[in-house]
């Protein structure tokens, strides 16, 4: 029964169908198209978790199904989950749209499984461009202004060139080793990294990644795409496909163990860079989502910093990281699309006197802002501290003193929204009223972000292992 | 957790610290506005330890070896802090005095507090003090005595500005915490260098002859001098004794408990504590001995000319602290704390007496408490003339045994000054006693027009409640027995009793030292024929040195005018201005500069964003082609 190795894909497959159908109906009823993505979406995370400890290759050894795929699934369905469950009102989507975007959502969680377990080049690719080509559509779904035709075609375009560079460097590795198996490439990698294609080659090809992942000098969609599409699906994108493009990146750059100096050094001076530029602009945004966007730049490079160590301690972190970022900037998109209820874009200072307009979420926002800050004992302190350690460990003192300095200069922004949350009297502003999902939702956040952060021993064992399982 | 109930001595140490804790915590909480309840809990919370305490003495009356346990807090290779409780007979009997006296002060209080407003926390700050206290007492650590000492600070802090809608109240509350935090920077820098060069904050060690061999003397001597510090704040020694006599402004039961018999004995108790380490060093010894004479003799005569009661008392208390520190310092171990454990039986029944006086006179002036008839409150008044019987050092009391150690110490220093200023002081100290005593019990001008202006709810009726008199006989009784206890005490203390030579020069001298202060006392204030006036005013200048407290008040203004506000503050507030807030403006302003300046970057022009896409892309390529 090998065909159940690709269980969740093949699930996520069904749940797109059964969405499709959906959309072709004539009579639209939001509710029912809701109710049957978030049912099928609570399915999916059940058959991902079920799928957990599988192991096997499949497709002529193109796709690799391991604990640290399984793990990525389960957090990708999750994820997938999350955002369903926020989008009970998508009042900037134009009600014949809903059962598309829950379809396209759906195929892009798929897109971004594939890429989790894609072993292969050209698989890696068409995953990549399956879960992007989702996005292209999303994001320009928003009704209204001409803003979401801006992000739209922005994200299209630099996406596109990103893929050209991808593609590119894609034929210049095939051209250099004659086989499109990441293995295989890998195994060559020590000669070739001494010459002049394989560096091309291996620059361009993470490219991609760095798009995905709003690396500079790939992140100049992230602050347009972010204000201009709709909450939930810039939830998606700041949450679900950051965490897929983390680890996809690790697994490609944990396969070659042997860079050489220079091509650390090149990933050294991107991270910094993305981490000073995205918190330095962030500071002057009014925009939330926007500031976030910005937060996201800034935290690629953290994630970087890990990655770059090129040891295990680094690669536990940066998975550690990276579920963590999930969790918190989850936590504060929430907010937004609760606050937001009418979907416009939402400005710092609308959430002026959030402590009595609803304190739950007050709360909530507050330790998401705190995690993403750093500040303990929150899962995104554990984070950073796992990053930095690593780093550290490896000597890489600059940076993580780059790191640092950022990180506090982080915490001016984050406390910008905090103070405006809960010393700005917002009377007013009227009272946020939310279900009981989200209140439920809203505590197991807050749960999980003290809960791991306190003790984050679980977590990061789960991600070692996952890591010995890809360094083998 | 098993070992905790099995070992019932840490049981009973364990109990000791958190019992007041709780009931701090539970009266501040939940039930400050329940004045029975807090009662009942504080009380419960008192008793306990109080229990505990007497009956570890009782278990422990034959200790050899000190009972340690420790966890160590802070441990690296040169370091070592712990945290946990000693027991030895130092800290025993301390434990044993602190227990009785605040559970005697929150008995006594029942009386005197009733119906305050702030009864509930009034209760809570006696746990906390009680805590305090407690945790100076069994500390096995200095880092941890430090913490409890900061606590006790607190405490009182809380407790003298008990009435802080009174302006002076707080004030004096303020006064005596800043004061006393003064001295303690000197014990922190202290516990700083022997955190820095031995490394190990734990008593037991650093009573141990290892210190002296790992440090050099002068270090020792910095160190001992440096904690020495923190006993002038916390013992009010010249010159840091100012915030004693206004910490009076408390609540009696307060300034009698914990200001004169536990809380200001701290400070002695520390140099007891550590005394090995004390006397290892000379130098700490001079010092120590001196301060303790110049305090004596000081204090004394302002006690001489001040006419309220409390002020008297609070300077006698100073005083007989420096007539400690001196017995200490001169050599004797065993003759300070005797003394320390005497004074603080009959110093408290003082001022609980006087406190009997002020509930019911309302006015501390004894002139007027003598002339509205305070003889009349028979138990106050008999032991009252007690304990000042005690403190002039007469026998059979307990005060004659103490005070004739200390003298006996001072009299083996090769340096006779000494002995002669503890004379002088013993003979000052009997006179503004007696001064006091003579004024009250043969008022020369009774019954005066009634004051009016403040309310007296208990005129005609010269009963005392219960609750307060309990204390009182309680306390005189140990007055009358505690001195023949001498011997016992010092088997305890010593593990062996001292060889008494009946040195009749230095037995009479001290007798005829007490005997003519009272004396002349008679003279002044007593007989018949007395002019009322004390012989110190045919000196006019004199009397007005000691009415004005010998200028210090004033000359700590001055120092503060000059050297804290006119220079420290000033130039500190210029750095903070300046240099801090204009450096952290500089480098925030900057930062948001930079970010407004990068955002610009962010065009909205689309094929730009690809140009400098393509380029960055390039430019790295470049750099790992060349850089190869």
């Amino acid at each position: 029964m090998k065909v159940l190795l690709f269980g969740p894909e093949l699930y996520f497959l069904g749940m797109a169908l059964v969405l499709f159908i959906l959309s072709l109906r004539r009579q639209v009823n939001i509710r029912i198209d809701h109710q049957v993505a978030l049912g099928f979406a609570a399915g999916g995370v059940v058959v991902a978790s079920a799928c957990l400890f599988q192991q096997g290759e499949l497709f002529f050894a193109a796709y690799r199904v391991d604990l640290f795929s399984q793990i990525f699934k389960v957090a990708l369905a999750l994820g997938l989950f999350l955002v369903l469950m926020i989008s009970h009102n998508l009042a900037h989507i134009d009600d014949r749209y809903h059962a598309e975007f829950y379809l396209f959502l759906t195929t892009c969680t798929l897109g971004l499984m594939m890429l989790v377990s894609a072993v292969e080049l050209l698989t890696i690719y068409v995953s990549l461009e399956l879960s992007s080509y989702s996005l292209y559509i999303l994001v320009p779904l928003r009704r209204g202004d001409d803003m979401d035709i801006e992000a739209g075609v922005k994200y299209l375009f630099i996406g596109a060139v990103s893929s050209c560079f991808m593609l590119f460097g894609l034929s210049y590795i095939f051209g250099a080793t004659h086989s499109t198996y990441v293995n295989e490439v890998m195994a060559k990698m020590p000669e070739l990294v001494q010459s002049p294609i394989g560096i091309m080659g291996l620059l361009l090809t993470l490219a991609g990644f760095f798009f995905k992942l709003s690396v500079f000098p790939f992140h100049f969609w992230a602050p347009d795409v972010y204000q201009g599409a709709a909450n939930q699906v810039t939830t998606f994108i700041a949450t679900v496909s950051k965490a897929a493009a983390v680890a996809v990146l690790l697994r490609l750059v944990a396969l070659g163990e042997v860079y050489g100096f220079g091509f650390t050094q090149a990933l050294w001076i991107l991270s910094i860079v993305s981490m000073t530029l995205g918190n330095l602009v962030a500071i002057v945004q009014k925009d939330f989502k926007r500031m976030l966007a910005y937060s996201s730049i800034a935290h690629a490079g953290y994630v970087l910093m890990g990655i770059l160590t090129l040891s295990e301690a680094g690669y536990t972190a940066a998975i550690y990281y990276a579920v963590a970022y999930l969790i918190m900037n989850f936590t504060c998109f929430m907010v937004i699309s609760e606050v937001a209820n009418d979907g416009r874009n939402l400005q710092i200072v609308e959430l002026a006197g959030l402590y009595h307009r609803n304190p739950l979420l007050g709360l909530a926002l507050m330790l998401g802002l705190f995690a993403l800050a750093g500040v303990p004992p929150s899962i995104g302190f554990t984070g950073k501290l796992l990053v930095f350690t690593s780093a550290m460990k490896e000597g890489y003192f600059w940076l993580v003193l780059v790191g640092a300095v950022n990180g506090t200069i982080s915490l001016y922004y984050y406390l910008k929204v905090v103070y405006a949350a809960y010393f700005l009297e917002g009377k007013e502003l009227p009272a946020v009223h939310i279900g009981l999902s989200t209140r439920a939702l809203s505590y197991a956040l807050i749960l999980i972000i003290i809960g791991f952060g306190v003790f984050p021993d679980r977590v990061v064992e789960l991600a070692r292992v996952a890591v010995k399982g890809v360094l083998l | 957790m098993s070992a905790w109930f099995s070992d019932l001595t840490l049981l009973g140490c364990f109990l000791c610290m958190v019992l007041p804790i709780a009931s701090f915590g539970l009266i501040m909480i939940f039930t400050r506005n329940n004045h029975k309840l807090s009662l009942a809990i504080s009380l419960l919370c008192s008793t306990i330890p109080l229990i505990i305490a007497w009956s570890l003495l009782y278990k422990y009356w034959d200790i050899a070896e000190p009972i340690v346990y420790n966890y160590d807090w802070i441990l690296s290779d040169f370091i070592k802090i712990p945290f946990g409780f000693l027991l030895d007979p130092t800290s025993l009997l301390m434990l044993t005095i602190v227990a009785t006296i605040s559970w005697l002060v929150q008995i006594y209080s029942i009386g005197y507090m009733e119906g305050d407003p702030g009864f509930g926390n009034y209760y809570a700050f006696l746990s906390l003090f009680a805590l305090s206290m407690l945790g100076v007492s069994i500390s096995s650590g200095l880092l941890q005595l430090y913490i409890c000492w900061e606590l006790v600070g607190v405490s009182s802090y809380l407790l003298i500005g008990f009435w802080y809608e009174k302006f002076s109240a707080s004030e004096a509350g303020k006064k005596a915490f800043v004061v006393t935090r003064f001295g303690d920077v000197g014990f922190f820098m202290g516990l700083a260098i022997l955190t820095i060069f031995y490394g190990n904050l734990e008593i037991a060690n650093i009573n141990s002859a290892a210190v002296a061999q790992s440090m050099p003397p002068w270090l020792i001597s910095t160190a001992a001098l440096l904690i020495f510090c923190g006993v002038m704040g916390k013992s009010a020694q010249f010159p840091l004794h100012v915030w004693l006599p206004d910490a009076m402004e408390g609540p009696t039961p307060v300034s009698a408990l914990l200001h004169s018999a536990t809380m200001v004995a701290a400070g002695v108790f520390l140099i007891a504590r550590i005394y090995p380490f004390f006397s290892a060093s000379p130098e700490a010894m001079a010092v120590a001995l001196a301060i303790g004479t110049i305090t004596l003799l000081l204090s004394s005569t302002i006690g001489m000319v001040a006419t309220d009661i409390k002020q008297v008392w609070a300077y006698s208390t100073v005083s007989q602290l420096g007539f400690m520190i001196m017995g200490l310092a001169a050599g004797s171990y065993f003759a300070g704390y005797f003394h320390l454990t005497t004074h603080a039986g009959f110093k408290a029944l003082l001022f609980l007496c006087s406190g009997v006086f002020i509930h019911h006179f309302g006015t501390n002036d004894f002139f007027v408490m003598a002339a509205k008839g305070g003889r009349k409150l028979i138990i106050p008044m008999v032991t009252i003339t007690i304990a000042a019987l005690a403190l002039s050092g007469i026998f059979p009391f307990s005060g004659f045994f103490s005070k004739e150690a200390i003298l006996g110490a001072l009299y083996h220093h090769p340096n006779k000054i000494w002995f002669l200023m503890g004379l002088l002081g013993a003979f000052l100290t009997a006179y503004y006693t007696f001064r006091v005593i003579f004024v009250m019990l043969f008022p020369k001008n009774p019954a005066p027009e009634e004051q009016h202006g403040h309310d007296e709810p208990h005129e005609e009726h010269y009963g005392v409640p219960w609750v307060m008199s309990i204390p009182l006989l309680v306390l005189a009784t140990f007055t009358l027995i505690l001195g023949f206890c001498q011997g016992y005490l010092e088997r305890f203390l010593l593990g062996h009793t001292l060889h008494h030579e009946h040195n009749y020069l230095l037995l009479v001298s001290a007798v005829v030292a007490a005997l003519s202060g009272i004396g002349l006392a008679w003279i002044d204030w007593g007989s018949k024929k007395a002019k009322c006036v004390g012989f110190i005013s045919y000196v006019p200048a004199l009397e007005n040195f000691f009415k004005e407290k010998w200028y210090m008040d004033h000359f700590w203004r001055w120092f503060l005018n000059v050297f804290i506000y006119g220079t420290f503050s000033r130039l500190f507030t210029y750095n903070d201005r300046r240099v801090v807030d204009g450096g952290v403006d500089t480098v925030a302003f900057s930062t948001i500069g930079s970010g407004r300046l990068l955002s610009f970057f962010q065009t909205a022009l689309l094929q730009l964003n690809l140009l400098f896409m393509v380029v960055v892309v390039a430019g790295v390529g470049l750099y790992l082609l060349i850089g190869r």
